[in-house]
């Protein structure tokens, strides 16, 4: 079959890169992704109450120390904590928390802030803060005063269990709730980036509903399975500290402020054989590629330096070198990928409860394309991947034409 | 040229530096005119009768209404002249404690066990310069905004069910004050690091540099204290001076190390300590922001009487003139540090001995040479400290989750008995005890079973109660209010008041959660308006007077709080709802589900429509395919 190419597909050939370039660049023009990173927030959460959930105390309180030593001033971290162990009449030492029994470390110091403690910390109030729905009198150091430039990390831990979260036993954060308030929080341009970091049992269960873009998830388990704690303390007399977040300070504690570890080494350094349970991150919401994106995008407060040679320059400057970003984010949107960190001998294990499953073959195909059009360096490359694309198409409809 | 030039270069020195000095010597007096921002920092330590150690830390601030400088200041904290400016707080008094303190033995007719013992968890009163109907938005503001500022829940304080408007026996007696305690809540560094802030000098130096939060907090008793007063400047009523005064009381055990060493035989011996043993820290050197800065010792009044100083009698002359050497080498005891001076008690009303105050400067100490006072005990010395005129005590009677009573007992305590004796001339002495409690609304307390018990016999109640007053508590709206005024006789023994209560309902979810623990009933206010504990040191020089020692002679009326009672309610079992829900979704779902089922078949229609589709069904895959086939063979037709 001799191929025959007619003036009618020539122009459809044409036609097809241009208006994948039109509709990317009117994507990067949109005014909301226009914001610069501004700042970082933390909101640290633990839901448990009583003695015996004393880890979950200490992991808030160990998240804390670490983000607050990687520059998140006290200010800009919403600290709840459910409970008083630090001062319980059933702690050895009093005004002081322990993460490891070795006690070389006091997590409560001198300097702690707690924002809502207690029966403050409830499902209403949480959500109040993501949203920002206060009563007037509420003082400023308990809002989460965040911008459309800002960069979130929430950190959750307690009870949990097939999407839902336990807050005191006595109420649940289920995640649709959590999901409607990220909603809202993406409406209101109260973030830019936000990771989600959530230490229970089943934790990858909460992470389902989500769909603001910007969103980033880790969680410690998969669905049915537990997440463990790591050690008990006798002179404690309780567990102090959870498998996932011992390991997630493992990783953090060889860290410094000017470190550019990237987020996909700390999600890599989970080894699911010490952590007696899947760590599961959901990254389709989130554009950027985790290997370029350093730790301290959320854990820290490290700010670009945009070196310009006039004043108010800066925001042009960044939105040109931004093309790349955009383009992948247009693909990863529509085409739901999630990864994650399953070990090749435990992975049949896993599989029917695992999303990816269900979209089966029809995935493979579209990430290697995907990954090609990422590498595509620059608009040449693109117009030639857009030219192999269109063969086959033209080869059909000279075949119908005959 | 060079050593030529040097001495002029000295002398050019010295010029500048007397220069400075004369200019800061008149800015200093020109600021005289009109006062100055003030700072002082004082600990009293006081040897407590069981082997413990009371540290009282006690800071001051003030700022002077001033129009100057508007809302600038040099020491005074500015979060809390804001909050005065905008809440018009005429006066304020918030508490942190955790643990009870020990009317009986660590006394409680001293001005710091009237002033500073104070209920668990929080207190908060407050009175506004505000109209009348503008005080509840004021209160709650206030409390959201010492929520922030102290990282505590106090915003729970904010809804009416929970704070009360004392009407007269509270102590500031004005109708614009506003009383709340929340028993409940953890005390902890958090709490501590925000007070501390308010300090010029934090805790990194001077004394609150001894605050070391592990030590501080694994005492018996601690309670942090901010207590602030605003007066109106006379000429201007917008601004005003504000006096802040911070006080943190704590209750010890010194070394316990040391305390077992003891043998059995000198089992009385109490225990020596020291600073640096009791707090692990120092005092280097005072805060240079502090006008003074200074660390009592106090002796109380019965311990100075056990000690028997030789020269008690002569005492006054010899304080006055600092000769004698017997007050700090008195043969039971042993300071490690010399005084540098010695206050002794101007005779007080309610006791024949006077207690002694050691005062140290802590000026004279530096870095190199930190201040560290010790006291070694040579002799078992055992004492009492002076008692309230009555011990309360409150206690629950009844059993059963439906109704219950409440009691408050009044003991007589050594005091009395020596107070009856004294007055005992004239037949007619009575002795006034007011009672302030207020009630959460769940708890429904029946102002008519009111009864009085004296000497552990009913009697009437228009005898021995002078004045009452009640506010019955509405549901969900308000607590119930109870100010009673006793007058009871001199030698009474023991009374008695015992209220019964309801125990209420309250919706699924308004429990707290770990409502299994019950709920706490705040502590019942006693105060004796007739007795005032004041301690006026004999003070040769009035000016430089320090504000912990005149704190010690306002005359302050003996009060003591009662124990916060636990009352268990009733609680459902919290997943009942569902499982109800549950159960009542399923039954339905099955009884309507067939139901209906019964009632819309028809079986005979039915069975015909199944017998017409089985009949359809075997020919259709074939009918398709032939019509496909059909389709294909025409299509081929056409496009030939």
């Amino acid at each position: 079959m001799e191929t025959f190419i007619n003036p009618k597909s020539l122009f459809h050939l044409l036609l097809l890169p241009c208006l994948l370039l039109y509709s990317s660049i009117a994507y990067n023009s949109s005014p909301v992704e226009a914001a610069m990173h501004t700042n970082n927030w933390a909101v640290l959460v633990c839901t448990s109450r009583f003695w015996f959930n004393y880890r979950h105390m200490a992991n808030t309180l160990s998240l804390y120390r670490t983000v607050k030593r990687l520059g998140i001033p006290d200010e800009r971290i919403i600290l709840m904590l459910a409970d008083d162990m630090a001062c319980n009449t059933r702690n050895k030492y009093p005004a002081q928390v322990f993460n490891n029994e070795n006690h070389r470390l006091n997590l409560y110091g001198d300097n702690v802030e707690v924002d809502y403690r207690g029966y403050e910390v409830t499902v209403e109030n949480f959500l109040r803060v993501l949203t920002g729905r206060h009563e007037t009198a509420v003082p400023r150091s308990k809002r989460l005063l965040s911008d459309e430039g800002s960069h979130i990390l929430l950190y959750m831990t307690g009870h949990g269990g097939d999407e839902f979260l336990k807050f005191q036993d006595s109420e649940e954060l289920q995640s649709h709730d959590l999901a409607d308030a990220v909603k809202q929080m993406k409406e209101k341009h109260r973030f830019k980036e936000l990771l989600i970091m959530v230490d229970t049992c089943q934790a990858a269960t909460l992470f389902n509903q989500f769909q603001s873009p910007g969103v980033l998830a880790i969680g410690s388990s998969m669905k049915g399975e537990n997440s463990y704690s790591h050690h008990l303390d006798s002179d404690v007399g309780v567990s102090v500290v959870d498998r996932f977040t011992y390991y997630t300070l493992a990783f953090f504690e060889r860290l410094n402020i000017y470190d550019n570890a990237s987020l996909s080494s700390l999600f890599s350094s989970y080894n699911p054989s010490l952590l007696m349970s899947t760590a599961y991150y959901r990254k389709d919401l989130y554009k950027r590629r985790l290997e370029e994106v350093p730790v301290t995008n959320f854990f820290g407060s490290v700010m670009e330096t945009i070196h310009t040679d006039a004043a108010y320059k800066a925001l042009s400057r960044r939105n040109s070198g931004r093309f790349e970003d955009e383009m992948s984010l247009d693909q990863s949107v529509h085409h739901i990928e999630r990864r994650m960190l399953i070990k090749v001998n435990d992975g049949d294990e896993i599989h029917d409860i695992n999303p990816e499953g269900e979209e089966g073959a029809c995935k493979c195909p579209w990430s290697t394309f995907r990954n090609k059009f990422q590498k595509a360096e620059n608009v040449d490359s693109l117009v030639n991947y857009g030219l192999v694309a269109m063969i086959p198409l033209l080869v059909i409809s000279t075949w119908l034409v005959q | 040229m060079v050593l030529l030039q040097r001495p002029h270069i000295l002398l050019l020195l010295i010029d500048t530096h007397q220069f400075l000095q004369c200019w800061i010597a008149f800015g200093s007096a020109n600021e005289e005119g009109q006062q100055q921002e003030e700072f002082s920092e004082e600990l009293l330590v006081k040897p407590l009768p069981d082997h413990k150690l009371l540290a009282h830390f006690h800071f001051q601030s003030s700022a002077p209404p001033s129009t100057s400088n508007g809302c600038h200041h040099h020491l005074f904290p500015k979060a809390i002249s804001q909050l005065v400016q905008k809440f018009r707080v005429k006066e304020m008094e918030l508490s942190f404690t955790q643990g009870r303190w020990n009317y009986e033995s660590w006394g409680g007719f001293d001005p710091i066990s009237s002033s500073n013992a104070k209920p668990p968890g929080v207190e908060l009163w407050a009175v506004f310069d505000v109209p009348q109907h503008h005080i509840d938005a004021s209160w709650k503001n206030l409390t959201h905004t010492l929520s922030g500022l102290f990282c505590a829940s106090i915003n729970f304080l904010e809804s009416t069910a929970t704070y009360s408007t004392p009407e007269w026996s509270f102590p500031p007696a004005s109708g614009n004050v506003r009383y709340g305690t929340f028993p409940c809540e953890a005390v902890c560094t958090e709490n501590l690091t925000p007070w501390l802030r308010l300090l010029p000098c934090r805790d990194k130096a001077g004394i609150a540099l001894l605050l070391d939060r592990p030590s501080l907090y694994r005492g018996f008793y601690h309670s942090q204290r901010l207590h602030l007063t605003s007066t109106e400047s006379s000429s201007e009523g917008i601004d005003s001076g504000i006096i802040l005064e911070q006080t943190l009381t704590v209750v010890l055990q010194p070394n316990s190390e040391r305390a077992i060493e003891v043998h059995a035989s000198e089992k009385h011996v109490q225990p020596s300590w020291s600073l640096s043993s009791i707090f692990g820290k120092q005092v280097s050197g005072r805060c240079v922001l502090a006008k003074s800065s200074s660390v009592y010792l106090l002796l109380d009044r019965g311990l100075v009487a056990e000690l028997k100083f030789p020269n008690k009698e002569n005492g006054k002359s010899a304080a006055n003139g600092l000769t004698s050497e017997n007050f700090w080498s008195n043969p039971s005891f042993e300071l490690s540090v010399n005084p540098d001076r010695i206050f002794l008690e101007e005779s007080s009303s309610h006791s024949k001995s006077l207690s002694i105050l050691y005062m140290f400067q802590v000026e004279k100490y530096s870095e190199s040479e930190p201040f560290d006072i010790g006291l070694m005990w040579k002799v078992p010395v055992a004492w009492l400290c002076q008692q309230t005129p009555l011990h309360a005590s409150r206690f629950l009677m009844g059993s059963g989750n439906e109704r219950g009573a409440i009691a408050i007992s009044l003991k007589s305590t050594q005091f009395t008995e020596g107070f009856m004796s004294a007055n005992s001339k004239d037949g007619s002495c009575e002795l006034r005890v007011d009672v302030f409690q207020v009630v959460p609304w769940y708890v429904k307390v029946y102002f008519h079973s009111l009864r009085v018990f004296v000497d552990q016999q009913p009697r009437a109640v228009s005898d021995f109660i002078e004045k009452i007053h009640v506010s019955p508590s509405k549901d969900k709206m308000s607590p119930g209010v109870m100010e009673v005024v006793l007058k009871l006789p001199c030698r009474v023994n023991t009374a008695a008041l015992t209220i019964e209560f309801d125990k209420g309902f309250l919706r699924i979810d308004e429990y707290p959660p770990d409502a299994n623990q019950g709920f706490d009933i705040p502590s019942a206010i006693i105060s004796f308006p007739n007795f005032h504990a004041s301690m006026v040191f004999l003070e040769d020089d009035s000016l430089n007077r320090s504000p912990l020692l005149s704190k010690f002679q306002d005359k302050c009326p003996v009060m003591s709080y009662t124990e916060v009672l636990l009352v268990p309610l009733t609680t459902p079992d919290f997943s009942m709802p569902y499982n109800v829900s549950t159960i009542k979704c399923t039954v339905f779902a099955l009884y309507f589900g067939s139901l209906l089922n019964v009632l819309q078949r028809r079986v005979a229609e039915e069975e015909r429509f199944l017998k017409a589709k089985a009949a359809k069904k075997t020919g259709r895959l074939p009918l398709l395919l032939s019509k496909l086939s059909a389709k294909l063979r025409g299509s081929g037709i056409n496009q030939d």
